[in-house]
């Protein structure tokens, strides 16, 4: 198999590594068992040929090429606080509480938390989070400002529980490559002082 | 509690199919033996036969417990109606000083072997690939080609019986197991010497072997090595009772024994040969001889068999060289090899002592006790003797090839015995020498002597082999290679291999762990994630050769030099050019290498974060060949190399019509080669293409702060951290 398991091999080949060494322990191992007797010679011989008798690739065409170092882009930048990672403690500002499973946190009025983005192009804001039925009965309607560096992106009007998503691409200029960034979301009434489910929020590319 | 009770069910299982297996081939075979020597000699040979049914089952994919249990069941019930009792006779009894001496040292013994062995398993080759491979081919329920781990290569003999045992009472069953071969090699030990008249030699030689330290080390743990001396030592067992009836039907259990022995552990082939060579000589026939060589080929014949099928090389993971293939770096078996023969000992002379009494390079030690072994000398004055020595020193004879201190467990019961019959003459010295071994080999006083890094027994865990220390708790104390493993199997999707340069407890895991060394793929992938942060192995150099412009159908650079080891040639990139253009690679290109012509396409996947390496020292004749499929102009070739070889000399040929290599440039001109700025972005995005998405770091790696610095540089994402390692997953 070729190293990447995807190249062809070539029927063609006239020149094979395999040979050569086949050829070589050919001649050494008849000049070391010369003075043997026949049936011994021929043992040592048989050993030597089936050493030399490897499964050895003919030949490999090119693998894909990969892509060139100036356009390497393997990836997009994506720079999200999962409520479910373990080092999500690390990125938290302010209003996240520990009323918490393993995939979602309960928040206060403004949760916040801090990212790096290594580049500035092409950003995009991203939450994911809840508004419980229960908690809705106490608060009503919500009203939810998107939040990044304390400059509000937008703002969005909830008048049903459930699961929600808010994405929207940051402005060219918000944000600078390899600097702090704090990513949040407000709430315009909390109940009990607790806001929304956080699942997850951050930036992407 | 159940966890106990099941360890002991599972291993009590499987010795008793084996014991039942054997006894079923004894009595089929009507060999006479004493009752003494019975029950070892039929454990051990029924583990060769019980060997091959799992095997069978494996290969037949068929490996569900339930077939295990009928299996080792129907053994036990065939011999259950057999005629178990008939071909035993009793043996003479023995002294009550002797039964007193040997009795309270080998029963102290056998307790704290027989609580290490049902505690959790902790040690680090047991809980790492003997079992880690047990664990994967019940969840294969069958063989499965593993050619990224040189271990899976290996034969795995007695591993064969863990099978069954870890399917019912997990880890600690699979060391019930060996332990339970620790007390067949003991009592073997015990009725020879009673065979040949000597019963103080033989309860002095046991008790030397048993109570050996490194003996208990290892066989109170999911290791092999004394499960190989017990065979061994059935073998030549067996040979003597050949030698006294002369009947021909009991090759059959030697020869089987003597293959069994290479299907436990590659180094004790030796013992076949023994065994050839004893039955050649003492019944100057070939028949005998082709019997014995046959029956062998059964039980070792399948693993090499195996090892030609999946690894193009019988004698895997070693013999690359003569055996060539794309699994194995021949270098790595050179390097290896070296640090087996040494374990960065200074010098050997010092060997009979760090064996003996230190143990900090070796891992081990056998005891003090042993440092009298220049007189077990005088026992060649008895014919047991001299058989005992011959067969010893045939077993020792691959010993300078892995000096690790229990790679002299199969010899050591030919050696206890001849020191016990060097003194069979002195009751009173054979009885102060066991009390003194008994006594220098008990854990609390080991401790006043040993280095301090010497593999021993260093606890008696009783609670944690009832489970009244919960095992999570027991194993994260005492295994270290547990907290890697646990990691893994909680922050890694299912199913998904992981990258690490450290090995961890293989056993505990359910994910595929690629340890950096352990195969030449590993290698390769380590080597492109290590291009992140190490200078010397980055594409930092171009050599260039220019010459006048030529068409040709197929160029090749040849390596003319001759290096010392570690010294290999690395190509990332190799490129033709024409009028400053390079030309464009496509399908119809054909590109060889010798040696190593599996990695060839690493210098021709335009990455500089991969390259192909010769995988041997650099030697002439050593080539990168492209046949562009038709002629091309070209004025220009150039590598893209790192600094880390020098001796390397390199010129270009061209093939010309006559398909002969023609001469055309040498002494390339160096030039400095630019490392791109997302170096570390292009290794990990290479590691994902190959498919693995995880890397465990521990932070005792080398480079572990280059990827902790800054995970994101790499395209890597911290998932998890344990107290000393550390998870990442690629961010897409």
């Amino acid at each position: 198999m070729s190293p990447r398991g995807r190249a062809d091999l070539s029927p063609r080949g006239d020149f094979s590594p395999a040979r050569l060494r086949l050829a070589d322990v050919r001649v050494k191992g008849w000049g070391i068992v010369a003075g043997m007797k026949r049936r011994l010679a021929l043992a040592c011989a048989v050993v030597l040929v089936e050493g030399g008798c490897q499964n050895m690739p003919e030949a490999y065409a090119p693998p894909l090429q990969r892509p060139a170092v100036e356009n390497f882009h393997p990836y997009r930048m994506q720079a999200i606080v999962s409520m479910s990672d373990d080092d999500a403690q690390t990125h938290f500002v302010q209003d996240i509480t520990s009323l918490a499973t393993s995939s979602w946190r309960w928040t206060g009025k403004k949760p916040t938390v801090r990212v790096k983005a290594r580049t500035g192009a092409d950003l995009r804001y991203t939450i994911d989070f809840v508004l419980p039925e229960k908690h809705f009965r106490e608060t009503g309607p919500v009203n939810i400002a998107f939040l990044v560096n304390d400059r509000v992106l937008d703002r969005a009007h909830y008048g049903t529980a459930g699961n929600q998503h808010f994405e929207k691409a940051i402005p060219e200029g918000w944000v600078i490559a390899g600097q702090d960034i704090t990513v949040g979301a407000e709430v315009d009434k909390v109940s009990a002082d607790l806001g929304i489910v956080l699942a997850r929020i951050g930036i992407t590319q | 509690m159940r966890q106990a009770a099941a360890a002991l069910f599972g291993a009590g299982f499987t010795v008793a199919a084996c014991y039942a297996a054997g006894t079923i081939v004894i009595d089929r075979l009507g060999a006479v033996l004493r009752r003494d020597e019975r029950i070892p000699l039929a454990f051990v040979l029924g583990a060769a036969c019980l060997h091959l049914v799992i095997f069978a089952i494996l290969v037949l994919h068929i490996g569900y417990w339930p077939v295990f249990v009928a299996a080792l069941a129907g053994i036990i019930g065939i011999s259950l109606r057999g005629t178990a009792a008939q071909s035993s006779k009793a043996a003479p009894p023995l002294s009550w000083p002797l039964r007193v001496v040997f009795g309270l040292c080998a029963g102290a013994f056998s307790i704290l072997y027989l609580v290490n062995a049902w505690a959790p398993e902790a040690s680090p080759d047991g809980s790492g690939y003997h079992l880690g491979f047990v664990a994967r081919e019940l969840r294969d329920h069958g063989f499965q080609p593993i050619t990224t781990n040189l271990y899976a290569m290996l034969s795995e003999g007695v591993e064969m019986l863990y099978v069954p045992a870890f399917a019912i009472g997990r880890h600690s069953a699979a060391a019930l197991v060996h332990f339970a071969f620790a007390i067949a090699l003991a009592l073997a030990v015990l009725a020879y010497g009673r065979r040949i008249g000597k019963p103080w030699a033989g309860a002095a030689g046991a008790l030397l072997t048993f109570a050996s330290p490194v003996v208990g080390a290892s066989g109170s743990a999911a290791y092999v090595d004394v499960a190989t001396a017990a065979i061994v030592f059935a073998v030549f067992y067996w040979a003597e009772i050949w030698d006294e009836q002369k009947e021909m039907r009991l090759l059959i259990p030697l020869g089987l024994l003597a293959g069994y022995a290479y299907a436990a552990k590659y180094t004790a082939f030796t013992i076949g040969i023994y065994a050839l060579g004893f039955v050649a000589w003492r019944s100057k026939r070939l028949r005998p001889v082709l019997l014995v060589a046959g029956c062998a080929l059964i039980t070792a014949g399948p693993w090499m068999a195996r090892n030609w099928i999946w690894y193009q090389n019988p004698l895997a993971p070693f013999g690359n060289w003569l055996f060539r293939n794309p699994y194995i770096h021949i270098i790595f078996e050179h390097g290896y090899s070296a640090l087996l023969r040494t374990y960065y000992m200074p010098s050997l002379w010092p060997l009979p002592l760090e064996v003996t009494v230190r143990g900090g390079f070796t891992y081990g030690i056998i005891g003090p006790a042993f440092l009298v072994l220049p007189a077990a000398l005088v026992a060649l004055r008895y014919q047991a003797g001299r058989r005992l020595l011959l067969a010893g020193a045939l077993v020792f004879s691959t010993y300078f090839a892995n000096i690790g201190t229990r790679f002299l467990i199969p010899c050591l019961p030919f050696f206890s015995l001849a020191i016990g019959l060097a003194f069979a003459e002195s009751v009173p010295l054979l009885g102060a020498m066991m009390v003194f071994h008994a006594v220098a080999s008990w854990p609390p006083v080991m401790k006043r002597y040993v280095n301090l890094n010497c593999w021993r027994l260093v606890r008696f865990p009783y609670k944690a082999a009832l489970r009244i220390t919960p095992p999570e708790k027991f194993l994260m104390e005492n295994d270290y290679g547990y907290a890697g493993a646990r990691l893994i199997e909680e922050h890694v999707p299912k199913g998904e291999p992981v990258l690490t340069m450290t090995g961890v407890a293989d056993s505990y895991t359910t994910h595929e762990v690629l340890v950096s060394f352990q195969s030449a793929g590993n290698q390769a992938l380590a080597d492109t994630v290590n291009m992140g942060w190490d200078v010397e192995l980055q594409p930092r150099l171009q050599r260039v050769f220019r010459f006048e412009a030529r068409p040709a159908r197929r160029m090749r650079v040849l390596q003319t030099a001759q290096a010392a080891y570690p010294e290999q040639w690395n190509v990332h990139e190799l490129r033709f050019y024409y009028q400053g253009k390079e030309l464009v690679r496509n399908s119809s290109w054909r590109l060889r290498a010798w040696p190593n012509p599996w990695e060839v396409q690493f210098a021709f996947d335009n990455s500089l974060a991969t390259r192909w390496r010769s995988g041997e020292v650099a030697f002439p004749g050593m080539y990168l060949d492209a046949d562009f499929g038709s002629e091309q102009m070209m004025d220009e070739v150039r590598l893209v190399t790192s600094t880390d070889f020098e001796k390397i000399r390199l010129r270009v040929e061209s093939m010309n019509s006559s398909n002969v290599w023609e001469y055309v440039a040498e002494n390339p001109k160096l030039e400095a080669g630019t490392i791109p700025a997302a170096i570390r972005l292009m290794a990990i995005s290479e590691m994902r293409e190959r498919g693995v998405r995880n890397l465990l770091i521990y932070d005792s790696n080398y480079g572990a702060a280059e990827f902790a610095k800054d995970p994101e540089a790499w395209g890597l994402k911290l998932v998890a951290r344990g107290e000393d390692t550390r998870l990442y997953r690629t961010i897409w």
